[in-house]
C-alpha cells in the first residue's frame, strides 16, 4: 500500500465514525484509538459548526427573538448521541444534524410566521452541500450534450412565504423581525461538482426539467414530456447546468 | 522598535472596525471577499493583504483552475507572498474531507510529492510561496521522519519560505511532553518569512489545549518573542484568528500586545 493510500485510510478514520469502529481500521494499528477518537470528535464539531453557522445564518440572525442560536445543538446530548454514526460530508449525516438544528430552533415557537419555511430552506442548503466533490479537474470531461440528468441532491422547495424577499433584510440591522410576503414560492437548491451551493427561483419549466431529466431522455423527449417547446427547455437547461442542478451524461 | 509587520486576519463581520482600526499593518485573507462586502474596498486600499486561502493540497498537483484562482487572488490582494499549508485533508477520490488542516504522513513519498507540487505551483506564481506547518494531535506509525527534518529537507529542495505557526509548535510540544523552545529549535527557522500567533483554550473533546479565537497568553507572547529572535528573515507576525465568534476587542488587543512583545 502506498503512503498516499495510508493517508486516505487515516483521513477516512477521522471522517467516518462507523469505519473508525471497524475491525478493518482497528486492525491496522496505525494510531492510538483513544487519541484518534478524541480528534475525530473535535473535527466533527468543527465541521458542523462551520456548516451550521453558514447555512443557518438567517435563523442565527433571528436568535435575538427566538433565543435559539443554531450552533448550540453542537453542545447538546442529541449531537453527542449522533457522533458514533456521523460520516463527515455524507448527505445522511448532514440531514441528521440539520434535523437537530431545525427541531431546536423551531421549539421556541417564536412569532415568526415564515420560520418553518426558513428552516426548511436552510436545512435543504446544508443537505445539498453534502456529498463527494471534485477537488481537482482531470481532463475536459464528456462533450456529449444529449442526455440531461438532475444531479443528486438537487431539491425543489415549495414554500408558503416569499423567502428571497426577506432574506437580505434579516442580515441588516433591525428592531422588529422583518416580515415576508405570504406568497407561494418555489426555490431550486443545487450544488456544483466543486461544492458551491446555489439557489434560484423555480418556475414550471424548471420543475419539469428537474423532475424529468433522468439521464436517459434526450432534450427533445424532455420537451415533449414536459409539454414545452424545445427552445424553452434548452434555455432552462443552460441555467440549471450553470447552477449545478443538471449535468449531461452520455446516456445508457 | 521592531520593523516587523504586525497584523491579523480579515474577519468580514469585523469589517467596519478593521476599516477604521489603528495599529494594524497587514491583514491575511482566509477567504475571498464576499460579493457586496461593503468594507472590502476600503480594507484593500488601506492594508497590505496576504493571500492565505485554501488553494489546494500539495500532496497532489494543483489543477489549472486552482492555479488561476491563486494568481487572480494574489493580484486582487497585491499580496507580497502566497501561503499554503503542509496539509493532506481529503482523500484522493474526494469522498472524505476533514475540512480542517491535517498534516501528511512525514515520509519520503510525501516529501517527494510536496517538493514536486510546490515547485510547480511556485513556478506559476508571480509572488514567493510560503508554506505553513500543521500540528498533529496524534502520531501515525507510518511516518518515517521527524517533522522538523521533513520540513528542512522540503525548504532546502524548493527555496520556498516558511510560515511558522507557533501555536502549532507549542501544541505539539505540549502533547509530546517536550519543552516548546527545545522543540522549536529543531525547525528550519532560517527559512521563516512570517509567524502566526494565536490564543489557546481547553477543548473538551481533546481533553487538553487547542487553538482558539482568543487572545494569546503572556507565555505565548514570550514564546513568540523568543522565536522571532531566532528567525533572521522574518518579515511579519500575524494574529491567527478567523471565526464568526471573534470580537473586535480581542483582535485589536491581541495585535497591540503582539506589537508590544516584539
Amino acid at each position: 500500500m502506498s503512503d498516499r493510500a495510508l493517508q486516505d485510510a487515516v483521513i477516512r478514520a477521522l471522517a467516518d465514525a462507523p469505519y473508525r469502529a471497524s475491525p478493518e481500521w482497528r486492525g491496522r494499528g496505525l494510531a492510538d484509538p483513544e487519541q484518534v477518537e478524541r480528534y475525530a470528535r473535535f473535527l466533527a464539531r468543527h465541521f458542523y459548526y462551520e456548516r451550521i453557522v453558514g447555512f443557518f445564518k438567517y435563523s442565527r440572525a433571528l436568535a435575538r427573538v427566538t433565543a435559539r442560536w443554531p450552533e448550540a445543538v453542537l453542545k447538546s446530548p442529541s449531537f453527542d448521541a449522533l457522533l458514533p454514526t456521523l460520516v463527515l460530508g455524507s448527505r445522511d449525516s448532514a440531514r441528521a444534524v440539520a434535523g437537530l438544528v431545525t427541531h431546536y430552533v423551531s421549539s421556541s415557537q417564536p412569532p415568526i410566521p415564515y420560520l418553518s419555511d426558513l428552516l426548511r430552506y436552510e436545512a435543504a442548503m446544508m443537505v445539498a452541500e453534502a456529498g463527494a466533490r471534485i477537488w481537482r479537474e482531470e481532463g475536459e470531461g464528456s462533450r456529449e450534450k444529449d442526455y440531461p440528468a438532475t444531479v443528486e441532491g438537487t431539491v425543489l422547495l415549495t414554500l408558503e412565504y416569499d423567502l428571497p424577499a426577506v432574506l437580505p433584510e434579516l442580515l441588516k440591522p433591525w428592531t422588529e423581525p422583518p416580515t415576508a410576503p405570504r406568497r407561494a414560492t418555489t426555490l431550486l437548491v443545487a450544488r456544483s461538482p466543486h461544492g458551491r451551493v446555489a439557489v434560484a427561483r423555480g418556475n414550471q419549466a424548471v420543475a419539469a426539467v428537474v423532475e424529468l431529466a433522468d439521464g436517459k431522455r434526450t432534450l427533445d423527449q424532455l420537451a415533449t414530456r414536459a409539454g414545452l417547446d424545445r427552445a424553452a427547455v434548452e434555455e432552462t437547461l443552460l441555467g440549471l447546468v450553470d447552477l449545478g442542478a443538471v449535468r449531461f451524461s452520455t446516456g445508457s | 522598535m521592531s520593523d516587523i509587520s504586525v497584523g491579523a486576519f480579515y474577519n468580514p463581520h469585523l469589517g467596519a472596525e478593521l476599516a477604521r482600526a489603528e495599529g494594524i499593518d497587514h491583514l491575511a485573507m482566509a477567504d475571498p471577499p464576499a460579493n457586496g462586502d461593503p468594507w472590502f474596498p476600503q480594507i484593500r486600499e488601506r492594508y497590505t493583504l496576504l493571500l492565505h486561502d485554501y488553494l489546494g493540497q500539495l500532496s497532489e498537483p494543483l489543477d489549472e483552475r486552482s492555479v488561476q484562482r491563486a494568481r487572480s487572488l494574489a493580484q486582487l490582494y497585491r499580496s507580497p507572498w502566497v501561503a499554503e499549508h503542509f496539509q493532506c485533508l481529503h482523500t484522493e477520490d474526494g469522498v472524505y474531507s476533514l475540512n480542517y488542516v491535517f498534516p501528511p504522513l512525514y515520509t519520503e513519498e510525501f516529501l517527494e510529492r510536496f517538493i514536486r507540487n510546490a515547485r510547480a505551483l511556485k513556478a506559476r506564481l508571480d509572488q514567493p510561496l510560503v508554506m505553513e506547518n500543521i500540528p498533529g494531535f496524534f502520531d501515525v506509525k507510518a511516518s518515517q521522519l521527524p517533522e522538523p527534518v521533513w520540513l528542512r529537507r522540503f525548504f532546502e529542495a524548493t527555496d520556498v519560505g516558511f510560515l511558522l505557526d507557533l501555536p502549532h509548535v507549542w501544541l505539539e510540544a505540549h502533547y509530546h511532553d517536550r519543552a516548546p523552545e527545545r522543540w522549536l529549535a529543531e525547525f528550519p527557522l532560517e527559512h521563516v518569512v512570517e509567524l502566526h500567533v494565536a490564543g489557546i483554550e481547553q477543548d473538551a473533546d481533546l481533553g487538553g489545549p487547542w487553538i482558539a479565537p482568543a487572545e494569546p497568553s503572556p507565555a505565548m507572547l514570550d514564546f513568540m518573542a523568543h522565536a522571532v529572535s531566532r528567525c533572521p528573515a522574518a518579515k511579519a507576525v500575524t494574529f491567527d484568528a478567523f471565526s464568526p465568534s471573534l470580537t473586535g476587542d480581542v483582535l485589536l488587543r491581541s495585535v497591540e500586545r503582539i506589537r508590544r512583545a516584539l
